[in-house]
């Protein structure tokens, strides 16, 4: 095992690396155009275009810039500064400003909908046709027919005038204030938990071995819970590291919409600012993260699951 | 009893009548304001900053030498005074007493003094330092700037930017730039050549000052990457928080050496909102002061006469950019060549007046101020308020007696049928002699993603259509994916631009200076009309005259009444020609509990978000209320 998670350490080290020299690289293909705003590019002459793009360094051969950003990294942990986004800021500092807000409003809406949409998975293949399955799939289809910004725009507007919760998140009220946009985070979560959860029950409540169990007097409660909800939770758990991990990235819509100063609109900022660095950073920490959690989540359904052997020829994802 | 009963009643209703004037005349102590998530500011570094979004909040921490007053007229602000000895070559501020340099919290760090501007500006000029930001008008301006700032990216270049990074306002700064602090109190500037406008220079964040202590203690690197936690200001206010795409707090800096001479807001928080929609649902729920509301829902607002904010509607005050239909003069196919017709077309005068008489704007002007469409007329090419003469005229005022057109406010007075159908009979004459094949395209790229460009493209497209019929011109709308200046300016595809165009200082020279004929200078000739590249003779001599007109109205340095007048004479030239034919001024429609005629009024510079003086109500000013501030 201990030579498993070394080797797909390793690997994950790589496929990083990779990642974001591939960006690195990509990016310096962008037109330098894009270094400048379109009121800049309207109003300066080439020789100032040429002097900011010397001043900062992107005349440089590509290669050289990116050595430099690796050997910045591997030997100060430095990612470089940021251009626009917080002018003149370590990249690390403006990540670090951004992912505990995510973070903490990401958790908590995952927390929610694992639970709500767990629970209401499991009631809906219990009484699978019912009243309640009804009304759990005319939530989902709702949840995935409806935009989702008119979903946040409802929310928002009940929220604010009804109930009187904020109508934006401040950092002098994140308690009251982080309602709405935790509501709106969960919304979408607890009808991707309900629907897959309700589809694997189902799948496994249709197995041989539970009719097994049914035919030698077990409970249906004891049937669903101790056989049923355990195995149709391995494919949910696998994801499980790889959701709490992404909570850092933030959500876009959710964090443009409420003013959330977190990750979320930080990557699509930046490359409309052209921040060449905060890009890498935030594609750096994506990259980590992503590979991170399809990791654990490996290691996760083996500890669930015993029978799958992540060691095995073969049994690698 | 009954007397008594009635007399408690009345006695009631004045009492209550008393509570509601007390009331509605309350002041705002704690101002909420807005800006969209996508106008963060960036840098809290004034002397690099260029951008609105950061000028918007800078302007609030540090005071220059001058500002102006709700008028647009130039007032003192860290200078008391200022004045000239030679016609405007050299010119001396002498600075406030009692001026202190204080840190986040108030707490005093220094005197702000006479070399603080020295520091400042050797900031902007040195190549190593500001990476180019801000150089422009000092290096136009000042003798020696140019000369330091070349000489700082040389030594960059030759030896490293650490070595131009070392050099201060003493030594080579101090040998080449002709800009001197005599005493702690006085500056002195000497300009390339006589500058009236000079002082409205002394406005904007190229001229702002550095304290030399805050270097000593944070270092250039430091300064390079100030933020609100560790930076000196001597301004009006202090930042108390800043969390990045949520809110910033401003508040009353407590150590303000004028704080008995401007009022201010106990604090100041501007909230980041996703769009105006959202401002608006946030003024709605009472979050915010003010809000411009969207077209859509100003058009909601003003059509339903129970909405509760239909009697608070009120006009904003005009922006500072006047927009133009700017003409090119040299246009190419997408393959590459010459538009011919449409060269040939346009540089046909009577072409250009069938336009200039042919539209009338206003259907276009409803697409900025649905409303009120006449508010936005626009006659001349210089913006409102850049320039006032001694009898208090505005400089557009003169352009418009030289041009016979006065506003009106129930028609667009520009629009004449009679005019256009016998410019236009004339130039299909011309223009058939001439081979050109009419109706001729006028190609006009708008962006792609956007509605609203896509609306009003297509509404100029009809008022075109509806005032010339579609036998001579008619536009060809286009898009272009994210940059026009790379996809359409550069290679020359677009025949007609729609751009608005702000001061920086107080003189018409910015906007008609932008369009003289073979000037290196001149910006819009060299990247928008592109007369420089046009053959037509009769085009190039009537740009001639007009350039010549320029010269002698720049040349007018004694005698501002005079410079003025000449030239509105040149501006009218320009105009008479249609070389560029006005379009419109920026007018919007606000909910507020702010008085838009308190505020500073700025046609130029970066004074305009100031929050001193204003005048407040905590409840929502009706429309009434403001027509009658306004006057």
């Amino acid at each position: 095992m201990a030579k498993y998670i070394l080797k797909r350490l390793l690997q994950s080290l790589l496929t990083v690396l990779l990642v974001v020299t591939l960006v690195f690289l990509l990016m310096r293909l962008m037109p330098t155009d894009y270094f400048f705003t379109e009121d800049e590019l309207m109003k300066l002459t080439e020789e100032q275009k040429h002097d900011r793009l010397l001043a900062s360094g992107l005349l440089d051969h590509p290669l050289k810039q990116l050595a430099d950003y690796f050997k910045g990294i591997f030997t100060e942990g430095d990612l470089g500064v940021s251009r626009r986004i917080q002018a003149n800021q370590p990249v690390t500092k403006v990540i670090g400003s951004k992912f505990s807000i995510s973070m903490e409003l990401g958790l908590k809406a995952l927390g929610i909908s694992l639970v709500i949409g767990v629970i209401f998975g499991v009631l809906q293949a219990r009484y699978k046709d019912g009243i309640l399955d009804a009304v759990g799939t005319a939530y989902t289809v709702f949840v995935n027919a409806v935009p989702s910004l008119v979903t946040y725009s409802l929310i928002l507007a009940f929220g604010s005038r009804v109930l009187g919760l904020p109508s934006m998140f401040t950092m002098r009220k994140p308690g009251p204030s982080s309602i709405l946009p935790m509501v709106c985070l969960s919304i979408g979560s607890i009808a991707g938990y309900m629907l897959w959860t309700r589809r694997y029950m189902v799948d496994e409540l249709n197995k041989d071995y539970i009719r097994l169990a049914k035919l030698k007097g077990l409970s249906t409660r004891s049937v669903m819970y101790r056989h049923v909800l355990k195995n149709a939770f391995v494919p949910l758990a696998q994801y499980l590291p790889y959701s709490i991990l992404l909570t850092v990235g933030g959500s876009l819509l959710v964090e443009r919409f409420f003013s959330v100063p977190g990750m979320g609109p930080l990557l699509t900022d930046a490359i409309a600012r052209y921040d060449l660095n905060v890009v890498q950073g935030v594609v750096l920490l994506y990259a980590t993260l992503g590979i991170l959690g399809v990791f654990l989540g490996d290691l996760l359904m083996s500890l669930i699951d015993p029978r799958i052997r992540l060691t095995n020829k073969g049994a690698t994802r | 009893m009954k007397k008594l009963l009635s007399l408690v009643l009345a006695l009631a209703m004045v009492l209550s009548m008393a509570c509601i004037t007390t009331a509605s005349a309350a002041e705002i102590t704690d101002l909420r304001t807005w800006e969209t998530t996508s106008r963060e500011l960036e840098t809290w570094n004034i002397q690099k900053s260029q951008a609105a979004q950061d000028l918007n909040v800078l302007c609030n921490l540090f005071d220059g030498l001058l500002t102006n007053d709700a008028s647009g007229a130039l007032v003192g602000n860290a200078a008391k005074e200022w004045s000239t000895p030679d016609g405007g070559k050299t010119w001396t501020f002498v600075l406030n007493d009692g001026m202190k340099w204080v840190d986040k919290d108030g707490n005093e760090k220094a005197d702000v003094v006479a070399q603080d501007w020295l520091t400042g500006l050797e900031w902007v000029l040195n190549f190593a330092k500001n990476d180019s930001y801000n150089v422009s008008m000092p290096n136009d301006m000042i003798v020696g700037a140019k000369e330091y700032y070349d000489y700082t990216k040389q030594l960059t270049e030759e030896q490293g930017e650490e070595a131009a990074l070392a050099l201060t306002a003493d030594g080579k700064f101090a040998e080449l730039v002709k800009v001197t602090a005599p005493d702690d109190k006085t500056i002195v500037y000497e300009c390339l050549d006589a500058m009236t406008y000079f002082p409205s220079v002394a406005t904007y964040n190229c001229l702002y000052p550095l304290s030399a202590k805050l270097i000593e203690e944070i270092g250039v690197a430091g300064y390079e990457a100030i933020t609100w936690e560790n930076m000196w200001y001597n301004g009006p206010y202090v930042v108390q928080s800043f969390i990045h795409q949520n809110e910033k707090v401003l508040v009353a800096n407590p150590n303000y050496w004028n704080a008995e001479g401007v009022k201010r807001f106990n604090s100041v928080s501007i909230k980041m909102v996703e769009s105006v929609d959202t401002a608006y649902q946030l003024f709605y729920n009472g979050e915010l002061d003010h809000v411009q509301p969207s077209q859509a829902t100003l058009t909601t607002i003003y059509n339903d006469k129970n909405h509760e904010f239909n009697k608070n509607l009120v006009e904003a005050r005009p922006t500072k950019y006047s927009y133009q239909m700017h003409l090119v003069y040299d246009v190419n196919n997408l393959d590459g060549t010459p538009y011919t017709d449409w060269n040939t077309a346009v540089a046909n005068k009577n072409f250009r007046l069938a336009l200039y008489y042919g539209m009338d704007m206003t259907p276009y002007l409803a697409r900025t101020n649905a409303i009120n469409p006449l508010s936005c007329q626009n006659y001349a090419y210089t913006g409102n308020a850049v320039a006032v003469n001694s009898q208090g005229i505005d400089y557009t005022q003169l352009v418009r007696d030289e041009l016979g057109l006065q506003y009106d406010y129930n028609t667009y007075v520009r629009y004449d049928a009679e005019k256009a159908a016998q410019y236009k009979a004339a130039a299909i004459e011309e223009l058939t002699a001439k081979g050109v094949k009419l109706p001729v395209n006028m190609v006009y790229y708008i962006k792609g993603d956007s509605q609203t460009a896509m609306d009003s493209a297509q509404t100029l497209a009809q008022v075109i259509a509806d005032g010339l019929g579609e036998d001579l011109v008619k536009l060809e709308i286009r898009t272009y994916i994210s940059s026009l200046t790379n996809e359409v300016r550069v290679p020359q595809y677009n025949c007609l631009f729609i751009n608005g165009w702000g001061a920086d200082f107080a003189d018409p020279v910015n906007f008609l200076g932008q369009e003289t004929y073979n000037d290196p200078a001149a910006y819009y000739s060299n990247n928008y009309s592109m007369i420089n590249k046009a053959t037509d003779p009769d085009l190039i001599a009537t740009y001639e005259e007009f350039t010549r007109l320029v010269n002698e109205a720049k040349a007018i340095t004694d005698d501002n009444d005079a410079r003025y007048a000449a030239f509105a004479k040149a501006e009218a030239y320009f105009i008479e020609n249609a070389l560029t034919i006005p379009a419109s001024y920026e007018v919007a429609w606000e909910l507020t509990c702010i008085n838009p005629y308190s505020k500073v009024y700025s046609a130029y510079g970066i004074q305009a978000y100031r929050y001193v003086n204003w005048e407040t109500n905590d409840q929502i000013y009706t429309t009434e209320e403001i027509a009658a501030l306004a006057k």
